[in-house]
């Protein structure tokens, strides 16, 4: 590395703002405190995971999924309502809906090339319709109480923030030494040149849409534990955050460049600057005005800097 | 296939026979519960075409030139929000404060866009986030009351039985942009950086500057949406959610409009428009449980996929042609 790319203008508006928000959380009467932190890493985890598993789309090329909050009401929903078989066949149900409406989408994104955003549209919608009409608009509430074992808090942490660390670690490791993980980066760079190269474009393709349907409904329960009932609204704002989380970590939203590692810092940059602005009494408005701030400095900075590298 | 079927097939035929089946179905949905059509359903139609409007016609443009902006969504609650601020009692005053606001975060971004060259998903997806809170700052994150009752009044006044001076202002905007499209060679131009962005500049056309007056119209468009609908509602609200802003899209490609680029008119996206308007029209009057529309936006989804899968080898030659130039653009 050069001197040059040491002092690069991207990295000195990088550090910039990490200086200015480690001084400002410094100075922030309660940030240091264990509590505080717990509760930072207990907002980052359920987001975290949805985002986790948008990083594998948005790396493969599949852009991202506008139906991120959808498909994980849904897999809440399946999981509350399989509540009285058990807690452990709950699960496992939840994980195939989630793998089979991630890789359905893979299906079609794969082999027959369809625009992932439309696509994730249709699903937004179909999902929202088919969940509306099985429920009958009702709230599913929990067919039994297995489920409390996931708001456990082992330590005085959250199992979930165990959880996500173990599935952040598991996802870079896949997406960096496994030979489906290169592959994901070759498709993503260059669908037409991975083609050429024999590679089987279309299965990484579906293999990339059901790690995001595993890592999301992996979220989706504990978002459904948390809430202890669900319906097509219970994912709130969890489709943009997840998208705010990858981009502001910095994988690029053309695909080819990206990293778990990246989208958990992504993700708890967002938990702390939301957390400070918090603590030190901004609005809610000003919060969501500040954090739509740093993730356009944030975005700009990466894509800019994507491009001088690729230049 | 020679281009021209292709664009006949997509541009033209597919919000043709939308608008012809939407029609039907109108007609059918009316004669199947017993009710005659009145032109009270047609004003209602248009009226929730101007809510929808203003935010498929600048979103649809971007979409036409390879862009999506997000940020339409954040433009019109701000606009809205601003308008009530700024327009109880002068209305004008707070349409001209939101376009002008409008006009300048689409200006804004539409220089970083074009300045560094940026993918605007990324770029308008922080702006709709930083518009939303800016909104719900201003108005401490409550619904905020329009009392100007004349204004409200004077919006939403039948004119000629059909329509009102809202769907008019937004049915004139549609066919002033669409005419400028049409007879200059603006339209083309819009195709042409949507389409191939690097010939396009090769060929001569100002890139950089189109894409700044794109997306400044883009802003100040959906600001007038937004100041229409919070006179009309007597309301702002500093929330709006994505559902109008995933509306707009299936307007869009309903209009034939094409996520790559380079595909699309203005006339098609009034088409789309109004189909999505009189969609939503149907499931009131024939009054069907709310996920049927859901369900029956998913198919008209599908129908749009299908209708493009005889080119999907084209439009996987479009797909990576796109990431080509991304490529090389970044």
């Amino acid at each position: 590395m050069t001197a040059r790319q040491l002092v690069s203008p991207e990295r000195i508006v990088v550090a910039i703002v990490v200086v200015v928000v480690v001084i400002v959380c410094a100075t922030t009467p309660q940030f240091l405190t264990l509590n505080n932190t717990k509760a930072i890493l207990a907002s980052t985890s359920v987001v975290g995971m949805a985002a986790l598993g948008l990083t594998f789309i948005t790396i493969v090329g599949s852009v991202v999924s506008l139906a991120t909050a959808q498909s994980m009401a849904v897999v809440a929903m399946v999981f509350l309502a399989a509540q009285s078989w058990g807690l452990v066949p709950a699960m496992l149900i939840s994980l195939v809906v989630g793998v089979v409406i991630g890789g359905i989408q893979g299906l079609a994104v794969g082999y027959w090339s369809i625009n992932p955003v439309v696509l994730t549209i249709v699903t937004a919608f179909a999902l929202t319709g088919l969940a509306t009409l099985v429920s009958g608009g009702t709230t599913v509430n929990a067919s039994g109480d297995g489920f409390k074992g996931l708001n456990a808090t082992p330590g005085g942490i959250p199992l979930s923030v165990f959880v996500f660390a173990a599935l952040a670690l598991a996802s870079q490791i896949v997406l960096q030494f496994s030979i489906k993980g290169r592959q994901i980066y070759l498709v993503g760079e260059n669908r037409l040149a991975a083609t050429s190269a024999g590679l089987p474009v279309a299965r990484v393709v579906v293999f990339a849409w059901a790690a995001f349907g595993l890592l999301s409904s992996v979220g989706a329960m504990f978002l459904a534990a948390f809430n202890t009932s669900a319906t097509i609204n219970v994912g709130g704002s969890l489709t943009f955050d997840a998208i705010a989380a990858v981009l502001t970590g910095g994988t690029s939203i053309a695909g080819g460049r990206g990293s778990a590692i990246r989208t958990v810092i992504g993700v708890l940059a967002i938990s702390i600057i939301s957390d400070v602005l918090l603590l030190r009494g901004f609005s809610t408005g000003a919060q969501i005005a500040v954090k739509g701030v740093l993730i356009l400095v944030f975005v700009v900075v990466v894509q800019v800097r994507a491009g001088r590298v690729a230049r | 296939m020679t281009r021209w079927r292709g664009r006949l097939r997509v541009e033209t035929v597919l919000p043709g026979v939308s608008l012809v089946v939407t029609l039907v179905a109108f007609v059918v949905a009316a004669a199947a519960i017993g009710r005659s059509i009145s032109p009270y359903d047609g004003y209602n139609a248009l009226q929730g075409f101007a809510q929808l409007g203003l935010l498929a016609l600048p979103l649809g443009l971007t979409m036409i030139a390879g862009e999506f902006d997000l940020s339409v969504a954040g433009v019109y609650a701000l606009a809205g929000m601003l308008t009530v601020q700024f327009g109880q009692q002068q209305p004008l005053l707070g349409v001209g404060v939101a376009v002008v606001t409008g006009a300048l975060v689409g200006a804004f971004q539409g220089g970083l866009i074009a300045r560094f060259r940026l993918p605007s998903m990324p770029v308008t997806i922080a702006s709709y986030i930083i518009l939303l809170g800016v909104t719900s700052f201003i108005s401490g994150g409550l619904t905020k009351t329009y009392t100007n009752a004349d204004a409200t009044a004077f919006v939403d006044q039948p004119v000629l039985t059909l329509f009102s001076p809202r769907s008019l202002i937004t049915l004139a905007l549609f066919v002033a942009i669409g005419l400028i499209l049409s007879f200059s060679r603006l339209g083309s131009e819009l195709r042409a950086i949507g389409g191939d962005r690097r010939a396009a500049r090769a060929s001569g056309v100002r890139t950089d500057g189109l894409l700044v007056g794109l997306f400044t119209a883009s802003g100040a468009l959906a600001a007038v949406g937004g100041s229409l609908l919070s006179i009309s509602y007597s309301s702002a609200n500093p929330d709006p959610g994505i559902q109008p802003l995933v509306l707009a899209v299936v307007a869009a490609l309903i209009g034939g409009v094409s996520l790559a680029g380079g595909r699309g008119s203005a006339w098609g996206l009034l088409v789309g428009a109004v189909v999505v308007a009189l969609l939503s029209q149907i499931v009131i009057f024939a009054t069907l449980p709310g996920y049927v529309t859901q369900l029956v936006f998913a198919g008209f989804l599908l129908i749009v996929i299908a209708v493009d899968a005889p080119g999907v080898r084209r439009r996987v030659a479009a797909y990576v042609d796109a990431r080509q130039l991304r490529g090389t653009r970044e």
